[in-house]
């Protein structure tokens, strides 16, 4: 023999009447299904109470507020004030001072001892959905910046360190005429460079070098940096994109109204991303290249100059590693789709600087080879962690924001 | 809903299942006091008996939800346990949640063309424009047409031109034919050179202020949709649903503000089928987000009714043009996190190599490669998790009845200006159902409909193969019981068994008005193993015969 297993059949309401009978003696036995129902939903209407979010809801419901709703009010901050100033950690507060326009404050302190403070006004939706403007004053300080000397020929043995203070306004207006594919940029920007004696284990600038060794050393220059970009974009974003491409031309104009380091530039980049197998794998290319151009009985200071070497360029070398007045700059990566919110990345860096524009090829090009993590979402890579190896030792790069 | 939490979330069917397991022992000692079979069963209806006017609204949020789901609820261990909400004889009662519908009643072309639809379409003639489209994919408004009713808009993705408003089309009268309550949805067209802006009609804007909605915002979603050659845009209306918007239901858990919601929804048995009939569409979207309750009055009491409020996430439609995983995997899956994470991206998953014939109304839906037990949603839910094999072919035998002419007249109402991509979706949906049949009407034995005439007759028919499963021989075998309904004891009569789906009952039976039955059946089929499980079929005799009381395809724990 055996018991019948009929018990499965709306179990909840028959086991809770079975205790309910137990508790409350003077509850009837109900003669059917439908009483035995009711008296389940009956004896519920005791306990009945409104939705209550736990902590961990409540958490996430504001971080969705804040990334796709755009509410921020603090924030961290994890950019430093300079390159090379290692960890960083600050915090900001956003705040809109209209629908869409918005002022965020923030700074930033490095284990190295870097500063930033600053103030940035945007307003992301001007004419028409057709322009973005970015009004941004600050100040910073790196303390302990590096220079190896000009050219591709120094050593890690002839680091020197240098401080900086930097003052800067400027304001950047972004243009989509067709509001896709074609961007226009221009800016203008006014900030005043004082370069001083630098901190930590190596040896100051100008210990080693004099000014008329090193151009601007020691010196407090203002600038009106003026830049004009004309670029065409088809990436889904570029915070994080698997295809379309970018291609762009950069003009800067560095004016010195004391006419001694006044200097142009220009900048050439593509990015290009080859999707394959469905975007489980991208290629990604960049290429970049840096040209400066002096003014007439002007020099460009040394710590404007072109660079190779940091966690954006050759990721193997460190920060500022080579500085000339031209630059090159490859890099192919193999990203690889291990899910939807991480990637990890194969890539490759190569890249010189020069002193004449005539030098920028593939001769004697520096280069690197590493391994990385990138944890992203659909528009935007937050952390990005990468071990690269190149002739002068492995380094390991922290960023909050994608290679390219 | 529950009380929850991040970690409480994880922990919820776990302590409701020691709950209930608790609630068994003490159930025990009273069982005498109460008969296996109410005179009322099976019951019909799953009736809400008490006032839940104090519902309040609560919508979680989508990260919150994502995260959970999976990080949290896929790690969460089946229970095993039986549909809860399901009558004596294996099926869901009519509610709040469900109306049976096709493969229960006929439902003809007729009843589908027409599904959730009671009003007439909207008069597009004039669109009054008064709010964002708060949900979906994608983008939308809210609007009244000419004649002043409220309607949400959804327009077409530009890579995919009738393809999200077909699905939403089409899938609203597949849903509603299975027994969901939807939404009244129509296609219609938009013409911006007929809207009007509502006086008071406002726009959530990122500072989280409501202000005035403008052309120009009018003008930054029609950029990003498919426009006719005419100027217009087609677009999908759903009707505003009556009653007072409460949220999305959980597929977890049950509302702490509603009396009437006593089964845990890991356990309501339509939720669990949704992974069948999901799977069938391609309904990848299964969030809260995409249900909603409303709290309505219904025969002169406040109930919370419960909607499948969204369904476009269908035929392949999806967030953007290049989600290939899609159905595939979820957002995020250990496993092949880990394949891929380790072969450098060389162990191919098969999203990567699937042949499909796009067309541009119509996204990534195939049929070939198709495999029901492998498809996944976005995320995964718990009554996605929960689902046995009983209720996969309870909801099987639902796909089942959809004819080829019902396929093509639901497909038919996506309005599609190809007839190429009309046909090739019924298609799909063709192969698509017919490898839910081979799955799942064969992995339990499939024996339905039993009839246990006054002469001793019993009468039944076997599912798989009149779903069209290969007619294997069969040999079906009876073992005969008498039931005691107060005890729950059998006694053994006797065992007979037939070649075919009639098999005569023995002599010892009892015959008195109000005795029970009981018979397993078990089908001998080669190629079918499974079926030898039995099926045990409870009858009570009656004046005028013998009628099905109880039917119990699988065992109550079958973890």
């Amino acid at each position: 023999m055996r018991a019948a297993g009929m018990s499965g059949p709306f179990t909840v309401v028959a086991l809770a009447i079975g205790a309910a009978t137990s508790v409350v003696a003077q509850e009837p036995e109900p003669q059917t299904r439908e009483a035995a129902i009711e008296q389940a939903q009956a004896e519920r209407v005791k306990d009945l109470h409104p939705y209550v979010p736990g902590k961990m809801e409540a958490l996430l419901n504001r971080a969705e507020d804040i990334l796709v709703n755009g509410v921020p009010s603090w924030h961290p901050d994890f950019t430093s004030a300079y390159y090379g100033g290692g960890f960083t950690l600050g915090a900001g507060y956003a705040h809109h001072v209209s629908p869409y326009s918005m002022i965020d404050v923030r700074g930033s302190y490095t284990v190295l001892g870097y500063k930033r403070f600053e103030a940035e006004f945007t307003s992301p939706r001007l004419f028409h959905r057709r322009g973005a403007l970015s009004l941004v004053g600050g100040w910073r300080e790196a303390t302990q910046a590096a220079f190896y000397g000009i050219g591709m020929d120094t050593s890690t043995g002839n680091r020197t360190n240098f401080d900086f203070q930097q003052p800067y306004g400027s304001g950047t207006l972004t243009l989509r005429p067709t509001r896709r594919l074609l961007m226009l940029r221009g800016g203008l920007e006014l900030s005043r460079w004082s370069q001083r004696h630098g901190e930590g284990r190596f040896p100051s600038v100008e210990a080693v070098y004099t000014p008329a060794t090193l151009p601007g050393l020691g010196t407090a220059t203002t600038y009106v940096h003026s830049q004009g970009t004309v670029g065409f974009d088809w990436r889904t974003s570029p915070g994080y994109s698997r295809r379309g491409g970018f291609y762009g031309i950069t003009l800067h104009d560095y004016t010195d109204p004391d006419e001694k380091f006044g200097f142009r530039q220009l900048d050439y980049e593509v990015v290009q991303h080859f999707p394959i197998l469905r975007e489980a794998w991208v290629i990604s290319l960049r290429g970049e290249a840096q040209t400066s151009y002096t003014k007439s009985n002007q020099q460009i200071p040394f710590f404007l100059l072109p660079y190779v070497g940091s966690g954006s360029t050759l990721r193997g070398f460190i920060s500022h590693r080579f500085r000339d007045q031209n630059r090159l700059l490859l890099q192919a990566e193999w990203r690889i789709m291990v899910n939807r919110f991480v990637d990890t990345a194969v890539f490759y860096d190569a890249g010189k600087v020069t002193a004449r524009r005539a030098d920028l090829d593939f001769n004697g090009l520096k280069s690197d080879y590493g391994f990385g993590v990138r944890f992203h979402g659909p528009f935007l890579t937050p952390l990005r962690v990468e071990v690269a190896k190149g002739p002068e030792g492995a380094r390991l790069v922290f960023a909050t924001q994608p290679i390219f | 809903m529950l009380t929850s939490s991040f970690a409480s979330h994880a922990r919820r069917a776990s302590r409701a299942i020691l709950v209930i397991t608790a609630l068994a022992m003490c159930a025990r000692g009273v069982a005498t006091e109460r008969p296996h079979f109410y005179p009322d069963d099976p019951i019909a209806r799953e009736g809400e008996s008490q006032d839940a006017s104090n519902a309040q609204p609560y919508r979680m949020g989508s990260m919150y939800e994502m995260a959970n789901n999976l990080f949290v609820t896929a790690g969460y261990k089946p229970s095993g346990t039986r549909a809860r909400n399901i009558n004596t004889i294996d099926e869901v009662p009519d509610s709040s949640w469900f109306t049976n519908r096709i493969g229960s009643t006929r439902v003809t072309v007729e009843d589908l063309v027409r599904g959730p639809n009671r009003g007439g379409p909207p008069d597009p003639s004039r669109w009054v424009v008064f709010r964002e489209k708060t949900s979906g994919a994608h983008p939308g408004f809210t609007a009244k047409d000419a004649k002043g009713e409220t309607w949400f808009l959804e327009f077409d993705p530009p890579y995919y031109p009738e393809a999200a408003t077909a699905a939403v089309e089409i899938a609203t009268k597949i849903f509603w034919a299975f027994g969901y309550n939807q939404v009244e949805s129509f296609l219609t067209t938009f013409d911006p050179k007929r809207v009007e802006f509502d006086p008071n009609a406002t726009i959530r804007r990122p500072s989280g202020a409501r202000t005035k909605f403008t052309r120009d915002d009018l003008s930054a979603v029609l950029e990003t949709v498919a426009r006719s050659a005419d100027g217009t845009y087609r677009v999908i209306a759903g009707r505003l649903i009556p009653g007072k918007i409460l949220g999305g239901f959980l597929y977890d858990g049950t509302r702490s503000d509603d009396p009437n919601d006593i089964v845990p929804h890991e356990h309501r048995r339509e939720l669990r089928a949704l992974r069948v009939f999901g799977a069938w569409t391609n309904l990848t979207d299964l969030k809260a987000s995409n249900t909603l309750d409303t709290l309505v009055m219904e025969n002169g009491r406040t109930i919370v009714k419960h909607y499948l409020q969204d369904v476009g996430s269908t035929f392949g439609m999806c967030n953007e043009l290049y989600e290939w995983d899609l159905s595939y995997e979820h957002f995020y899956q250990a496993d092949t996190t880990r394949r891929r994470l380790f072969s450098f991206g060389f162990a191919l998953s098969p999203w990567q190599t699937v042949d499909y014939v796009e067309y541009p109304s119509i996204g990534k839906f195939e049929g070939d490669v198709f495999d029901p037990r492998k498809w996944r949603p976005q995320t995964p839910t718990t009554a996605y998790l929960e689902m046995r094999d009983d209720d996969a072919f309870w909801a099987a035998r639902r796909v089942a009845a959809f004819t080829d002419e019902l396929i093509s007249a639901a497909v038919h109402t996506g309005q599609f200006s190809d007839p190429a991509a009309e046909k090739y979706l019924a298609d799909v949906l063709v192969k698509r159902r017919d490898k839910i049949i081979r799955t799942y009407l064969t992995a339990v034995n499939p024996v339905v409909n039993p009839r246990f005439d006054a002469n001793g007759r019993l009468t039944f028919e076997n599912a798989a193969f009149a779903a069209g499963v290969p007619d294997d021989p069969a040999t079906y075998r009876a073992a005969w019981f008498r039931f005691d309904n107060a005890t729950g004891e059998t006694q053994p009569v006797s065992e007979t068994q037939s070649a075919t789906t009639t098999i005569d009952a023995p002599r010892g039976l009892p015959t008195a008005s109000g005795s029970f039955a009981a018979v397993d059946i078990s089908v001998d089929s080669p190629g079918h193993p499974t079926w030898r499980r039995p099926v045990r079929m409870y009858f009570r005799r009656g004046a005028s015969g013998w009628t099905l009381v109880g039917l119990e395809r699988l065992p109550e724990n079958r973890a």
